[in-house]
């Protein structure tokens, strides 16, 4: 029980520090926040005014503590752009993206793992050359690659795919996936290039200690030995590598929801940025890093299923 | 296998030379003018004699661009890493060798950093700055400084807890001299691995952020703007687009397998 | 043939990236049922090589069986070759018909998977047990092994039980399946003195109560005098002599089997001797035994009511909620010129307390006087300075060394930090100090990875009289060396002594080599010094219980002198952790003879 009582005292500080760091980068930083807005050209009057619906004359504090307190009483503030409230944008988006997530991860795990599995237990042979290679290579390419390469081989050369655009998986939850494949298996190709890498080495790792040589000696077909002494260790630190990418996913879908014109989280953040709309900037890359920090919250608490040798408490 | 590692080894050092010889030898022999010069009769035209890859939607030959843009992303991603490790190098040291509240709240520091993904950090600092090439090198350094910190901090915690750290405290040596003397040498090899594997990731950093328009800007030539200004031209002139993505993949997989090998050689029990 | 094995002229290779590696040449002996073969070397002897071959285990480590026959007589008495045996029938072999234990009880269990799982897949597999059927023979085995709570540990995992009872079950693992052979590698060396005499008797009673054959590997003469039948003597992956034990210990034949038996330190071979001498290693025989020089006794060193504790922390803040009791209410007096050992198993705060005496961790009460100066009562200015009378020699040869520094570099270190000497004054000290540890002075340029671990010991010992200290703790600095090795650091440190006046903190777990080395020796257990005296008085006359049980389960290299035989069950070691604001009771002591205290229960 303290356990779970010290992590979650540990999220809220961080929650805390993440509007810290958050409301540092986009207001902090040298510059006219106005002037961003509205580029350097404009009208002065425009610019006064803008500044005093943003509440950008009072102190940074000021500011800050405004900012914080419409986060916890829901009131998110407005977009510039699409003047809409912010928390309906990102509730509409927040479920596209999930989809991209969910999926990418678990086409990049279900084919990671048991190739990894494969190079380390062929360790040093030509399917483990076959196996590094591959995802040397796959590691190597810009996820954007991957997306470019999809859109023209499955979506304008194959047809089988659209090559942008979406649907709203409470209209149509099949059409939703569809839209979601390709942006998706760009995203999983990438992922699992580094997923075999790792569980290659976490497996490589573990076949080297003395437990496996133990289970050797007492007659355990080598079969029992590597899919069930082994990859019972195994899957805990995948997980934890698989879970920590995850920050890195979210930064991806930035530039893959762009490329399909699929109007999720990421492209959200994409036109808040290239438009510098203050509000709507905060609000998502505040979103996006608790997003991150939770979920690799829940892969620690995973891993205390896993692993009998992580206690609650 | 192990004719593989270094046939690794060798591809990636030699293709590094190569991408950093083009690099800095390039902008030196060709025409000023050689990027941005636009040959209008030959307009997205494919590979032919005169222009060995190609041209863009405006004539431009993508050879010379594609060799010019190398220098831009290059100095990019060579600046954002160094400035990563001035940064992160002393915070991970300190944080390591000492330990206790000073490694705590550092580490807290950075770990609430590394919520944020780097993309997306390089992406808001860079549109707060304002996109342009000495921006992106901010953006990207930044946003890899808790990653670099955080590695630093481990590899200095490991080396700190060792008998000949303890031994040099007891011969009287401070704690300042030990970290220079003793634990710097010995992180050294994990440092040098991770800055190989951070250029590699910088390069696609640029790249990333170029691409959707807020790292470098027109009118200097960077792989990622390459691949941005094809985006619109992949059904007639999709080479205007690959020229650009295997420059990046090449490089980036000569520092892959550069980094692996180095990785190899210097921590055997990762094998 | 009526042997259970016939190993004959085996060689194994290694492929290593410089081409092949011998790893055993021309190996031969035999193993008769129910007999115990010891195997014994040093290090890189190719030992473990020989018995990993037996069970064909070699091969994931990267060897080869290159030639020879590995011949094993199976249950229903037909022969194998194991050498040429499919990976299938091997199958049958391993765990069933031969069973094998290795040093690492930590590692040896699958974390993830409970006892009861761990126990059984190897019954299930080779006798078709039933689940059901397979829990009930691992109660049965748990119980065989004597582990303490037999049904509650079957459902609990590894890291739950300590490193004895892991032993003692992967020792059940082995025995399930009853088989003919048991393969110990090094089955004890990882083990506190008193588990390991658990474990020998245990392996003892097994043996004899299944008729089984051991082949025992280890380093240790000590125990091969108590668990042999027949010894095989290995050096550099030959075979150096076979014999009965016996012969073996009484006359040996060949030149390396001597200086190896002559390098052992014997307990009870220094009774009646009245100070510590050299061990006589072979090629010493031309200089006498030096008479001990007589001192006038004379304070060096006094530890007052020294008491260290460690927070543990844990809860929502990481508040401190418990403590470790590591070193409580110690004092002794050391002289000049003489040597105090601090004895005791793992966890009885040796360590901590040597730490504790230079500083290197922070005690929590308690005074520490060196040549008449309070320690304590130091600033850090004045304390680094003192850190130059007091050094430190630790445990592990290959990382007390920074692998980056080139040795001159590290010897010189002690030296630069005080500013004592520098430039070409600073090259004849380093280079008198190569000399003084008998190192030539052309390693002074090399790395330590160039050298072996008793050299870098050695280099390790340089640095710790770069700047002339009166005291040197030694933290188990002969522990992690070969044994003809280490009988030569012992005579370097002893003779260091007697050269240059050096005091020795000697903490050790090994009651033979303190008998050779120590003038005083106290005996420590959680925490605290339960008996000290001087060293005949202990080893005579060991008055405390725990001192009597130490020496008890000390093995003794001469098969005469067996104790193994029955089961023994030693008290389990308690732990020094207490929760926060716990008082405990200061150390009382009574003076059973001068100078010998014995610590009031």
């Amino acid at each position: 029980m303290t356990y779970v009582l010290n992590r979650l005292l540990s999220v809220i500080l961080t929650l805390f520090l993440i509007t810290l760091v958050t409301f540092a980068v986009t207001n902090i930083l040298p510059g006219d926040v106005a002037m961003m807005i509205m580029g350097t050209q404009s009208n002065p009057e425009a610019l006064e005014g803008l500044r005093q619906s943003l509440g950008l004359n009072e102190p940074l504090i000021v500011q800050y503590g405004n900012w914080i307190g419409g986060l916890l009483t829901g009131d998110w503030g407005t977009s510039l752009i699409f003047k809409k409230p912010i928390a309906e944008l990102l509730a509409q988006k927040a479920v596209a993206s999930a989809i991209i997530v969910v999926m990418s991860m678990t086409i990049a795990l279900a084919l990671a793992v048991p190739l990894g599995v494969w190079a380390a237990v062929h360790r040093d042979k030509w399917q483990d050359t076959v196996s590094s290679s591959a995802s040397l290579m796959g590691v190597s390419l810009p996820d954007f690659f991957w997306g470019i390469v999809m859109i023209l081989v499955f979506a304008r050369w194959l047809g089988w795919f659209p090559s942008s655009g979406i649907v709203e998986p409470s209209e149509d939850f099949l059409g939703a996936l569809r839209y979601a494949f390709l942006p998706s298996l760009a995203l999983g190709l990438g992922l699992m290039a580094h997923l075999t890498r790792m569980t290659r080495s976490t497996m490589t790792g573990i076949l080297g200690q003395e437990f496996i040589r133990v289970a050797r000696a007492k007659g355990l077909t080598e079969r029992t030995v590597i899919w069930r002494y082994a990859l019972a260790n195994a899957i805990g630190p995948v997980i934890t590598i698989a879970g920590l990418q995850i920050g890195y996913l979210f930064g991806s879908i930035i530039v893959m929801e762009s490329l399909f014109g699929y109007t999720g989280m990421g492209w959200l953040t994409y036109q808040a940025l290239l438009n510098r709309d203050l509000p709507l900037i905060q609000a998502t890359v505040f979103v996006i890093a608790a997003v991150v920090m939770i979920t690799n919250l829940i892969v620690d608490l995973l891993y205390v299923l896993i692993d009998p040798r992580v206690k609650l408490g | 296998m192990r004719r593989f590692k270094t046939t690794k080894g060798l591809i990636g050092i030699v293709l590094l030379t190569i991408i950093a010889l083009v690099a800095i030898l390039g902008p030196m022999i060709l025409p000023p003018d050689a990027a941005t010069k636009m040959d209008m009769l030959a307009r997205r035209s494919p590979p032919t004699w005169n222009h060995l890859l190609g041209t863009d939607q405006l004539g431009r030959d993508m050879l010379y661009r594609v060799i010019l843009g190398a220098r831009t992303s290059l100095e990019i991603a060579v600046s954002a890493v160094l400035m990563s490790i001035v940064l992160g190098l002393p915070l991970g040291l300190v944080s390591g060798y000492f330990g206790g509240w000073i490694d705590n709240v550092l580490m807290r520091l950075v770990d609430t950093l590394l919520a944020f993904p780097a993309l997306l950090l390089a992406l808001t600092i860079s549109a707060v700055l304002g996109p342009n090439v000495q921006n992106t090198i901010i953006a990207i350094g930044i946003a890899f400084t808790p990653y670099l910190a955080r590695i630093i901090r481990g590899e200095a915690l490991k080396v700190a807890q060792m008998p000949y750290v303890e031994a040099a405290r007891a011969s009287g040596t401070t704690d300042g001299m030990i970290m220079l003397r003793h634990v710097l040498p010995n992180i050294l090899p994990a440092v040098i691995v991770q800055a190989t594997i951070s250029l590699a990731f910088a390069i696609l950093a640029e790249a990333g952020l170029s691409f959707l328009g807020l790292g470098t800007q027109p009118p200097a030539a960077s792989w990622g703007l390459m691949i941005q200004a094809s985006r619109d031209q992949l059904d007639v002139a999709p080479w205007t687009a690959l020229v650009p993505g295997a420059a990046v993949a090449l490089t980036v997989l000569g520092l892959n397998m550069f980094g692996d090998v180095l990785r190899d050689i210097l921590d055997p029990k990762s094998k | 043939m009526k042997d259970i094995v016939s190993v004959d002229h085996l060689r194994v290779e290694f492929a290593t990236d410089s081409g092949p590696v011998v790893g055993v040449e021309d190996v031969s002996f035999t193993i008769a049922p129910g007999e115990t073969v010891c195997v014994v070397g040093e290090s890189g002897s190719g030992k473990s090589v020989t018995s990993l071959s037996l069970m064909r285990l070699v091969e994931f480590g990267g060897g080869t069986i290159a030639a020879g026959a590995l011949r094993f007589r199976r249950e229903d008495g037909t022969e194998l070759d194991v050498a040429a045996a499919s990976p299938a029938v091997m199958g049958e072999v391993r765990g069933n018909e031969i069973g094998m234990i290795f040093q690492e009880p930590m590692t040896a269990l699958n974390p993830v998977f409970t006892i009861e799982r761990q126990l059984t897949d190897g019954l299930m597999l080779h006798k078709g047990l039933s689940q059901a059927q397979a829990s009930a023979r691992a109660l049965e085995l748990l119980k065989s092994v004597r582990i303490p709570e037999p049904e509650r540990r079957l459902k609990q995992y590894p890291h739950e039980l300590s490193g004895g009872m892991r032993q003692r079950v992967v020792i059940a693992m082995a025995m399930a399946c009853e088989p003919k052979l048991l393969i110990a590698d090094e089955p004890t060396t990882a083990l506190d003195v008193t588990i390991q005499a658990e474990i020998l008797a245990l392996i003892n009673r097994l043996k004899r109560e299944n008729g089984m054959a051991v082949l025992f590997i280890t380093h240790d003469m000590a125990v091969v005098a108590q668990m042999a039948d027949r010894v095989v003597v290995m050096y550099r992956g030959k075979i150096v002599e076979t014999g009965t034990v016996e012969q073996i210990f009484t006359a040996p034949k060949e030149d390396y089997t001597k200086a190896l038996l002559a390098a052992v330190p014997k307990l009870g071979e220094m009774k009646g001797k009245p100070a510590p001498e050299r061990m006589r290693l072979i090629g010493d025989e031309a200089t006498p035994p030096r008479p001990a020089k007589t001192r006038k006794p004379e304070v060096l060193l006094e530890v007052k009511h020294l008491t260290t504790r460690f927070p543990v922390k844990g809860g929502i803040l990481r508040r401190t909620t418990a403590q470790v009791h590591a070193v409580e209410d110690i004092s002794f007096t050391l002289n000049v010129g003489e040597t105090l050992a601090l004895v005791g198993e793992s966890g009885c705060g040796k360590s901590s307390c040597g730490r504790s005496i230079l500083r290197l961790v922070k005690p929590t009460s308690g005074e520490v006087w060196i040549g008449g100066r309070d320690i304590g009562a130091l600033n850090p200015h004045d304390l680094r300075r003192a850190r130059a009378d007091m050094q430190m020699v630790f445990q592990d040869p290959f990382a007390s060394l920074n692998p980056y520094r080139r040795l001159k570099d590290q010897v010189a270190e002690p030296i630069v930090n005080f500013g004592l000497a520098s430039g070409a004054e600073l090259k004849a000290r380093v280079e008198q100090l190569f000399d003084r540890v008998h190192l030539p002075r052309t390693f002074m340029n090399r790395f330590p990875h160039e050298l072996s671990g008793g050299q870098r010991q050695r280099v390790a010992i340089a640095r710790a009289l770069a700047v002339n200290p009166k005291l040197i703790v030694a933290d188990e600095a002969v522990s992690a060396l070969d044994v003809s090795v280490q009988a030569q650091v012992l005579n370097l440190m002893m003779e260091l002594q007697e050269d240059l006046g050096l005091s020795y903190l000697f903490i050790s777990h090994d009651m033979a080599v303190v008998e050779r080395i120590a003038h005083q020796v106290g005996v420590m257990y959680l925490g605290r010094i339960v008996e000290i005296g001087p060293r005949a008085a202990i080893f005579d006359n060991p008055t405390h219980s725990y001192t009597r049980q130490l020496l008890s389960a000390v093995p003794i290299a001469d098969p005469a002198k067996r104790r193994f035989a029955e089961d023994l069950a030693f008290k389990p070691i308690k732990s020094p952790i207490f929760p926060l604001g716990h008082q405990p009771a200061p150390s009382v002591y009574t003076e059973v003879a001068p100078g010998h205290f014995v610590l009031k229960d």
